[in-house]
């Protein structure tokens, strides 16, 4: 009866706990998505009456390469940043877990830095680093007897060069992430691996990587659907330019919101963009198999 | 331990989604900050409403209170709108006008949010080819029955035209000013042997000249090179070498695919490609910058930059031409510019149209000696277009000896088109063919990718027979 009792009273307390959070998701995501998508049918004036449309924003959406373009160039750019991110992560990673307790502190530190960097200071830093007369790195190509680069006019580079900043920007977060994970494993498993002869290889493969399932998976889906969704840089490097190559979705989005009389549009290709989104976390979540990862 | 294990377990994914929502705080940072920013305005908004109401419905003698968001400019004219608003505020006891200065990266969000919540300002500024579907759209109001047709009588009958929609006027002018002046280096042009008083006349006397130019890290010529630059600073070229723009009269289909626009590609590309221009844009079209710093010899931009050579760069003044644009055969009464510039509106919602136009008429078409002070602070990079304030202002001796002025209004402004009023995507899909004819793909290419998507355009959105003009 007594325990009961208790259960029950856990339970109300855990609802109300929740339902602040509840009330929020409610205020600021779900009215307005319901919201969002019956305007999306609408030819939205704020002046007019809006005058219902049917499918006709997202056949006009879907049917403009540009937004088929800004997708790709999502993709292209996302698979650009996350496999460096997560790369250089992984080592860093390692690399501070060998550190002394002092040494490794001052490490963390600096290297969570450029995280806490705003995105639009970083891009007007890099601006600059990308300037063609007198940029940092025209000057060292110079230096070394090479031709000047366009970094941010050029079809080929632009999009590298916006994808430097973006993984110094992530980077250092993803590493603590990282170290987190890799703290997490304990170090006898090394050490009989050891014992059985297992080189550093075997065991990067064999330990390291199945039990930091979890969190590489995360950091997989956060950093795609960053990646994809990465805006101020472009926005302020490059513009979308040259000839659309660094036009990001949301830069697309973006576009139309501001230079559209009529909303429509833009919220119906932010619609798709979320489907888009969410298409690829599912995919990411089915390949790694998240749920099969349990720890040894 | 197995227990022990899952406690860590726990830890750890509690310290991760802590680390994530501290990311996704810090990631989203810019986007939070401005939203929250737009909202506490428009919650200032809403109490600046809510007095307005009750303040129009009490007994007479209380003020109304006139919302006016005028986009940033230059620090000279933030101040004279200040200062302006103020002399209205105290000369008129029943209204008070509150500025509030919007940066213009911020404007396109603010006042959609604005607009959303029906809370947008009752006067706010806007650009020429922004006034015909605004008024379309119901956005902004006519203005005909709140302000003295007097008013309209003393502008130019070109600008007249420019604030018109449909037979109605639906903005007050402000100044009026040509997207494409050249500015060149007196200087330069004697040390690499040309006549410092002959700038080029045609586009392949500049192709020229800018080559002889192109030294010592100098660049021949500087002028938009990205798309969302060339969109708008390319008309006046189009109308100069095509005799229109890219899409016929009723707006029914693209007339992009001729020998005109073919030759203006050139230019363009011949321009990038031989390393005239730098390959990377050293500045905005806009911003003259790289000009006063001596980077560049020839640098085509619009009349604003004058403004800049006069504040910040002083002795630079007198190494400095001013010519019209090259034209494409050398025939300088054609157009090479489009006139740019800002008016005055009422917002279709506005609870006070009268009071906002009345702020509006006495600001920019009242005493011509208001708008005088706000030209002589521009350095006479901007021009009126009232009729009575050039009367008055060439009996200034200032302005009256202006060289450049005298120049700009007696060579370019006369020739000078009105902006177009079509979406902005249509300019985006020529500038984009500008584009690609400079990094390497060829003219006939690039004009027919741009005919097929300006025709999708127009059927997508149904634009055949909807010019308000």
């Amino acid at each position: 009866m007594n325990m009961r009792n208790n259960i029950r009273y856990d339970n109300k307390i855990a609802y109300i706990m929740l339902l602040p959070i509840l009330i929020l998701l409610t205020v600021f995501v779900i009215i307005p998505f319901v919201y969002a998508v019956n305007v999306s049918f609408y030819d939205w004036s704020f002046y007019q009456d809006s005058v219902y449309v049917g499918l006709r924003n997202f056949s006009n959406v879907l049917t403009d390469p540009l937004f088929t373009k800004s997708i790709l160039i999502g993709l292209r750019f996302a698979f650009m940043v996350v496999p460096a991110q997560l790369l250089l992560a992984f080592l860093f990673a390692h690399v501070i877990k060998g550190l002394g307790k002092r040494l490794s502190g001052f490490v963390k530190t600096s290297i969570y830095i450029p995280t806490i960097i705003s995105g639009i200071i970083a891009s007007i830093v890099f601006a600059f680093i990308y300037d063609y007369n007198a940029g940092l790195a025209n000057y060292f190509l110079e230096l070394i007897g090479m031709e000047k680069v366009a970094w941010l006019a050029d079809v080929r580079t632009a999009l590298g060069s916006i994808a430097v900043p973006v993984v110094w920007l992530g980077f250092g977060i993803t590493a603590l992430i990282m170290l987190a994970g890799l703290l997490d494993i304990p170090e006898s498993y090394y050490e009989a691996a050891e014992l059985e002869g297992a080189g550093v290889f075997a065991r990067m493969i064999r330990i390291t990587l199945p039990l930091m399932k979890n969190v590489i998976l995360y950091l997989l889906v956060i950093g795609f659907t960053g990646a994809i969704q990465q805006f101020e840089l472009p926005l302020v490097m490059t513009g979308g330019g040259p000839i659309d190559e660094t036009l990001t979705p949301n830069l697309y989005i973006f576009n139309h919101f501001k230079n559209d009389v009529l909303v429509g549009h833009s919220i119906a290709s932010a619609l798709l963009l979320f489907l888009v989104l969410g298409t690829i976390s599912a995919i990411i979540f089915k390949v790694l198999n998240s749920d099969k990862a349990v720890d040894g | 331990m197995k227990q022990r294990r899952t406690k860590r377990r726990v830890l750890l994914w509690t310290m991760l989604l802590a680390v994530s929502m501290l990311a996704s705080a810090c990631g989203g940072g810019s986007g939070g900050n401005s939203a929250t920013g737009s909202n506490g305005e428009n919650g200032g908004n809403n109490k600046a409403q809510e007095e307005q109401s009750t303040g129009g419905n009490t007994a007479a003698g209380e003020k109304v209170k006139v919302e006016f968001w005028a986009q940033k400019f230059e620090d000279s004219t933030d101040a004279w709108f200040k200062k302006w608003t103020d002399e209205f505020n105290k000369t008129h006891d029943d209204i008070e006008v509150k500025l509030t200065i919007v940066p213009g990266d911020a404007w396109a969000q603010k006042l959609k949010a604005a607009q959303a919540a029906g809370k947008a300002p009752d006067v706010l500024t806007m650009n020429y080819s922004n006034l015909a579907p605004s008024a379309k759209q119901g956005q902004i109001l006519a203005l005909n029955e709140y302000m003295d047709q007097s008013l309209f009588d003393d502008l130019y009958d070109n600008v007249k035209g420019f604030v018109t929609v449909e037979g109605k006027y639906y903005a007050y002018p402000k100044l009026v000013e040509p997207s494409t002046v050249l500015y060149y280096r007196k200087d330069l042009f004697e040390a690499a042997g040309l006549d410092p008083n002959k700038p080029p006349v045609t586009w392949a006397e500049m192709i020229e000249y800018g080559k002889k130019l192109t030294k010592n890290g100098i660049y021949g010529v500087s002028t938009a090179q990205t798309a969302g630059d060339l969109g708008w600073s390319s008309w006046g070229l189009q109308f100069n070498s095509a005799g229109h723009l890219p899409i016929t009269n009723d707006w029914s289909k693209a007339d992009v695919v001729n020998d005109g626009y073919k030759e203006l590609l050139n230019f363009y590309k011949t321009l990038y490609q031989e390393g005239i221009m730098p390959k990377q844009q050293l500045a905005a079209y806009a911003d003259a910058t790289p000009f006063g710093q001596g980077k560049t010899a020839m640098q085509v931009s619009g009349s604003w930059s004058i403004g800049l050579f006069r504040n910040d760069y002083k002795d630079m003044l007198d190494k400095i031409g001013v010519a019209p644009m090259p034209s494409i055969d050398g025939d300088q009464t054609k157009t090479t510019a489009t006139l740019g510039g800002w008016t005055l509106v009422v917002d279709g919602k506005s609870k006070h149209p009268k009071e906002a136009a009345e702020y509006i008429g006495w600001l920019l078409g009242g005493d011509p000696n208001i708008m005088i002070e706000f030209f002589k602070t521009s350095q006479f990079s901007k021009f009126s277009p009232r009729k009575s304030v050039d009367e008055a202002m060439n009996q200034d001796p200032d302005a009256k000896n202006d060289e450049w002025r005298k120049l700009i209004s007696e060579k370019i402004i006369p020739y000078s088109e009105a902006e177009p009023v079509y979406p902005w995507d249509i300019s985006m899909f020529f500038a984009t063919a500008i584009e690609k004819a400079m990094k390497g793909e060829g003219v006939d290419k690039a004009l027919t990718a741009a005919e097929k998507e300006i025709n999708n355009f127009i059927e997508k959105q149904q634009l055949a027979g909807t010019n308000p003009k």
